[in-house]
């Protein structure tokens, strides 16, 4: 029968409904279908990523986004990316070692202590098992960052920064006092002396020598090295600070602030942070630098180009070793995409991916590969720090203490004795033998 | 009052009320109630958190680190408190006077507030680093100094006071100072000017009606205004911790810092929490004559 407009219309509607239906059903049925019969993924799909920023915001963002997007077209696993704060760090980290929220993988610090606080339940989870997805890391990367990423013999990650510190010096003060660059504790005297400078009244106008950044306790750790000690035995489990190369470390130091009088008495307080002293040039060397500074100065203060330079730290009565410390990427306990993090750190610890982090951050990279790259090669203080990092050794000890040994706040048994035995020029025999008990009392606690 | 106000009233009270039990009083009973355990969380997985009593707050009486922080705090709230009512009192007394400009120096007084605590603590202790400082500069400069002070650093002591002590005091007043002032500002503006008006009729110096008319009536507001810095005082914190940590040799070390530092440094946070539940006492004390001195003003 032939059909009007209206019957016409209505039919073709009719039409298009049912297939529309029919359409709709189907694809529910094949929804259900796939979600029913498809494989289980090998592993999840994605994962939480944690990580504190380095340098600029907005460019550290773009750095990851940029790895993330390149592993998830790669992998398939999608990576969640947030940022924590620096200010927060610490407190965050130690709620998450004491079983607060936490992502499946992060960039973290301090292995030792939050692996002590969390045991086996939260904070960093060892991945030994996947160990061998990395056969080359003893050759491929710097052997002080890998002390930070092994504990207990276990293996917790990957290093992809190192805070290695040489000594950081001005040239133009040094030509004009005829001076070579540093290379041993008694050229630091020698400089330090020549380059103090007081006004008649006795004002300091400019310290020949400053031992390091404001953290007091972390300025003794390369000297007591140098000088041939070990804090502790290598098991953590007790204190070795009552012998012979604690006494050279304290009293050398002891000696720079009140014999030669090269370093201020107030480095142990608060308040003293040399960065600024020396880019406005009274401080004119600053021992164990923490090694975003020198990019810092290359950075902000054009003016000073040429006017400073970085050397190796001194060799010291027995050793050269230098202060280092590597953050490292790692997986956490209680995550249930632990293969899916691996993953992601086989991505992240690839030479392009640990170049692109290392560019991005100008971070000091403890890939050898990333080191002897142009980006490192470029100029005179970039050598010297991949040269330094022959000489690295983890800040980090094998005791959950450490960190609160090494604190830079009185009662801190590190701290306390420095202050004792540098500043208020204590005995030394009496003084280390009362500060081994109350080391080896500490690091009990974790016994 | 009727069914419906009072719920209308407790439903206007409840947002407050509940953000100040989840944010304040459970953390405060959580931390009271840690202080009665062993909470050490280098070996809280070992040996859990076991109830010990009073331990905690012997350990900490018996460090003398502790008890020379209780004197220092009651020393610091006792000179920050004192001298800046005793400055709000002179300030706000100029600032209620009539002069051209007064809107502006009045702004000029409240400029501290704007600045926070740790900014302030941060661009004072840049101020009075002993060789950077640029007051010691200007000493140096008027002939006033020859050696440069060292304002936080000075370990000489005078009986239980110190340089660093008094240095650290006089940031506290400083940025404590513009809330003083307001608030007594507008304490003084609640004062009927015919009583001045009479009193000058009568021959009353300027010491005489401050003495006789402004002190008196002023009374409730100093009373409620010196409890709370006390209060506040006790419990102080972030200057003197950003400034100088305590040092040197622990002589501006307070209740709050040392507080801070057991629990997050050296992972204790039994004797830290020991520590907070002595400010707790010492402020609950304060609180008491507050929350008196309310329900006197309130009446019955």
């Amino acid at each position: 029968m032939p059909c009007n407009t209206h019957t016409c219309r209505d039919g073709a509607a009719r039409r298009h409904f049912k297939h529309l239906g029919l359409a709709t059903g189907v694809s529910a049925v094949a929804i259900v279908a796939a979600a029913t019969f498809s494989p289980v993924p090998a592993q999840a799909q994605k994962i939480e990523f944690w990580t504190q920023h380095y340098g600029d915001l907005i460019a550290w963002r773009e750095v990851i986004a940029g790895l993330v997007e390149d592993f998830e077209a790669e992998s398939g696993i999608e990576v969640q990316h947030e940022i924590v704060n620096w200010s927060q760090a610490f407190n965050t980290w130690l709620t998450v070692a004491q079983g607060g929220a936490a992502p499946d993988c992060a960039d973290m610090f301090w292995l030792h202590s939050f692996s002590g606080i969390g045991g086996e339940e939260f904070g960093p989870r060892p991945i030994t098992e996947f160990r061998d997805r990395w056969p080359n890391l003893e050759d491929e990367f710097f052997t002080g960052s890998l002390q930070d990423v092994n504990w207990e013999g276990e293996f917790y990650g990957i290093p992809w920064r190192v805070d290695i510190r040489p000594i950081l010096y001005r040239t133009d003060l040094f030509a004009e006092a005829g001076l070579a660059a540093p290379d041993t504790w008694e050229d630091l005297v020698t400089a330090s002396k020549a380059l103090t400078k007081r006004d008649g009244n006795g004002n300091v106008e400019r310290w020949g020598y400053s031992f390091g950044p404001g953290n007091a306790g972390q300025a003794l750790v390369p000297y007591y090295w140098q000088a041939g000690g070990d804090f502790m035995t290598e098991d953590g489990s007790t204190a070795t600070i009552d012998n012979e190369a604690m006494r050279t470390a304290l009293s050398w130091m002891r000696d720079m602030v009140h014999e030669h009088k090269v370093v201020t008495p107030e480095f142990m307080e608060k308040g003293h942070e040399p960065f600024d002293e020396f880019v406005a040039g009274t401080v004119a060397m600053i021992g164990s630098v923490p090694v975003a500074w020198p990019a810092r100065i290359a950075r902000e203060f054009p003016e000073l180009e040429g006017k400073w330079a970085l050397a190796i730290a001194p060799q010291g009565p027995e050793d050269r070793d230098t202060y280092s410390g590597a953050g490292y990427f790692g997986v956490l306990r209680g995550s249930e995409n632990v293969e899916a993090c691996v993953q992601w750190l086989e991505f992240l610890s690839r030479d392009d991916s640990m170049q692109r982090l290392s560019e991005g951050t100008g971070n000091v990279n403890p890939k050898r590969a990333v080191m002897a790259t142009d980006f490192w090669g470029d100029t005179e203080w970039k050598q010297t720090l991949t040269a330094t990092l022959e000489n690295g050794r983890t800040s980090q000890h094998p005791s959950p203490v450490w960190n609160a040994l090494i604190a830079p706040q009185p009662g801190a048994v590190i701290y306390d004795m420095m202050y004792s035995g540098i500043v208020e020029q204590e005995d030394l025999e009496e003084l280390l033998p009362a500060a081994e008990k109350n080391m080896q009392a500490e690091m009990d606690r974790a016994n | 009052m009727k069914r419906q106000q009072r719920i209308f009233c407790y439903l206007m009270v409840a947002p407050a009320l509940l953000f100040t039990i989840v944010l304040g009083i459970y953390p405060m009973l959580a931390s009271l109630q840690m202080s009665f355990l062993e909470f050490d969380l280098i070996r809280v997985r070992e040996h859990g958190t076991p109830f010990v009593g009073l331990r905690n707050y012997i350990t900490v009486m018996q460090d003398e680190r502790f008890v020379q922080t209780v004197i220092n705090t009651v020393l610091f709230t006792a000179i920050a408190v004192s001298t800046v009512v005793a400055m709000g009192l002179l300030f706000s007394q100029l600032l209620s006077a009539n002069f051209r400009g007064r809107t502006f120096v009045r702004m000029l007084v409240c400029v501290p507030w704007f600045v926070p605590p740790v900014v302030a603590a941060a661009i004072w202790m840049w101020l009075l680093n002993t060789d950077r400082s640029p007051i010691n500069f200007l000493l140096r400069e008027w002939g006033w100094i020859d050696t440069n002070i060292k304002f936080l650093t000075d370990k000489n002591t005078w009986g239980p006071f110190s340089i660093p002590m008094l240095s650290v005091a006089a940031v506290r007043v400083w940025n404590g100072l513009p809330f003083v002032v307001i608030f007594l500002l507008a304490g003084l503006q609640s004062i009927p000017r015919d009583l001045y008006e009479a009193a000058e009729v009568d021959g009353a110096t300027l010491l005489q009606k401050f003495r006789y008319i402004t002190l008196p009536l002023l009374r409730p507001v100093l009373v409620v205004l010196l409890i709370l810095l006390t209060m506040t005082g006790l419990g102080h914190f972030e200057i003197n911790f950003i400034m100088t940590g305590g040092g040197p040799q622990n002589l501006t070390n307070i209740m709050a810092v040392y507080s801070y530092n057991e629990a997050f440094t050296f992972f204790r946070f039994d004797t830290g929490s020991a520590a907070s539940g002595l400010i707790l006492i010492l402020t609950g004390i304060i609180c008491v004559f507050y929350i008196r001195s309310q329900a006197k003003a309130v009446g019955p």
